[in-house]
């Protein structure tokens, strides 16, 4: 028998993890472990199920069967627990999702302050020090509509990290972006990537992929058709439907 | 009678009627306000019995004529052995009613909130409490500053239901103050007249003060 120590247990993982959407099956028979400190890309083509699958790793998403635990704990259902854990998971969507009616720096206390019980004064203080990290100080008294495309999603990671999370997921994080601000967006994961967070990013951007992922998980159908080391992926993958696809972006 | 035969007449008893119908305004739409957003939290909360509920709720108030309500009130209570003063039967009609459209402004006003903002929120680990009460409800209040408004209005409306009671002459709003005159003289039309222009200037007041208000709180998008 033997004992698992902290560090060998995943800090993500999904057993057998099937979803449908009615009759289609989005999500086959789904395996998946991600180490602490690890950087996993998930690519497809659309409707391959990649943001679903990045969506059920904080119960966003619900599953029909299978498993899926975080940091040696399986998701709660429900209630108090489920939200305890997505406090822990840091999650940024492909639209942002600030909060519209709230300052950039009221958005970044909030969740701080009424979950985790943090004086205000000291998550001021914290959310200046991440969003000058990520940029944006000088727009923390602006609502989010002031801000541009990549400053909403730099403010918006930073969010993120005001909870102290484990594990950050990027869900399409600069697909709503307009290619000037493409850019800053990874300069502030890529940092994120090199300081040990354990991080899960649907993307197309292959550039980024390449550079900054310790594997690349391909997903064609509902299924994970290739997983990878990211050079060997892209410079010769396994997989037929792997190669077709990079081929297609590639046009 | 002229114009100035009855204001000086009744001058006074317009004047306390004035207030009174803003009083009851204030009671009633702040009654209607507070359970329209708790019928609105029941409506949208994950227990089905308290969304039925909140439905029905809607439904049944949304749909009874003041008149009726009133009737209700006055004559079918009091055989379930509650009896309630005149005015407070006004009082609770002219909050259940207004109510009603005040959940039906809340929840428009909710459907402009883009659902990623709720993913964001269940996604930082917020409660369904924290969520509604730090986001949703701000949200929607925002958006409905307008509709809100003219619900304060139609609300002071619905406080003319006074008229069909009988209150006591200090307790009377300007609907009833015109029924008291016209019973003791021959006030005709400029007795309703009166009443009608401090309606409408109420109105615009609640009008003046809706639109800053919601110059002041509109969500950019």
């Amino acid at each position: 028998m033997s004992i698992q120590t902290a560090s060998d247990v995943p800090m993500i993982e999904l057993k057998n993890v099937n979803k449908h959407f009615g009759s289609l099956h989005v999500l086959k028979d789904i395996s998946l472990s991600v180490k602490k400190g690890e950087v996993v890309v998930i690519i497809g083509p659309s409707g391959s199920g990649k943001s679903t699958l990045c969506r059920t790793i904080n119960r966003l998403e619900t599953i029909d069967s299978g498993e899926i635990w975080f940091d040696g704990a399986k998701l709660p259902e429900e209630g108090r627990e489920l939200a305890n854990l997505r406090s822990q998971i840091g999650m940024v969507f492909q639209s942002f999702n600030l909060f519209a009616h709230m300052s950039v720096l009221d958005n970044m206390t909030l969740a701080p302050t009424s979950v985790r019980r943090v004086p205000k004064a000291e998550a001021r203080a914290e959310a200046m020090r991440l969003l000058e990290r990520v940029g944006v100080g000088d727009q923390a008294h602006k609502v989010p509509a002031e801000l541009s495309g990549g400053q909403q999603q730099r403010a918006a990671i930073a969010r993120a990290l005001a909870m102290h999370p484990k594990a950050m997921l990027f869900d399409e994080p600069t697909s709503a972006l307009d290619p000037e601000m493409i850019g800053e967006v990874l300069n502030v994961m890529t940092e994120l990537a090199r300081e040990g967070m354990t991080m899960v990013i649907v993307t197309h951007e292959m550039n980024f992929a390449r550079r900054v992922s310790d594997r690349v998980i391909f997903m064609d159908g509902g299924s994970i058709v290739e997983e990878n080391t990211p050079e060997a992926f892209f410079s010769h993958p396994r997989t037929r439907r792997a190669a077709d696809f990079l081929q297609s972006i590639q046009k | 009678m002229s114009l100035s035969a009855l204001l000086n007449e009744y001058g006074g008893m317009y004047l306390r009627a004035l207030l009174n119908t803003w009083r009851l305004t204030a009671i009633c739409f702040t009654g209607a306000f507070i359970i329209g957003v708790l019928v609105t939290v029941l409506r949208v909360c994950p227990v089905k019995p308290l969304r039925a509920f909140g439905v029905f709720y809607v439904q049944v108030f949304r749909n009874i004529p003041g008149a009726a309500m009133l009737i209700i009130l006055v004559y079918a209570l009091p055989r379930l052995r509650i009896l309630l003063s005149f005015e407070m039967c006004v009082i609770v009609a002219s909050v259940l009613i207004p109510s009603a459209f005040c959940s039906e402004h809340l929840m428009s006003g909710m459907n402009t909130i883009n659902p990623g903002q709720i993913e964001a929120a269940r996604a930082l680990g917020l409660t369904f409490t924290q969520m509604i009460t730090r986001i949703v409800i701000p949200q929607a209040l925002r958006s409905t500053v307008l509709p809100m408004t003219s619900l304060c209005v139609s609300t002071m409306l619905t406080t003319a239901l006074g008229s069909q009671v009988s209150l006591r002459p200090h307790q009377l709003e300007l609907t009833g103050v015109v029924n008291y005159i016209n019973s003791r003289a021959v006030g005709g039309i400029m007795a309703f007249a009166i009443s009608a222009a401090l309606y409408v200037m109420t109105a615009l007041l609640i009008g003046w003060v809706g639109a800053r208000i919601d110059r002041k709180v509109r969500i950019l998008r």
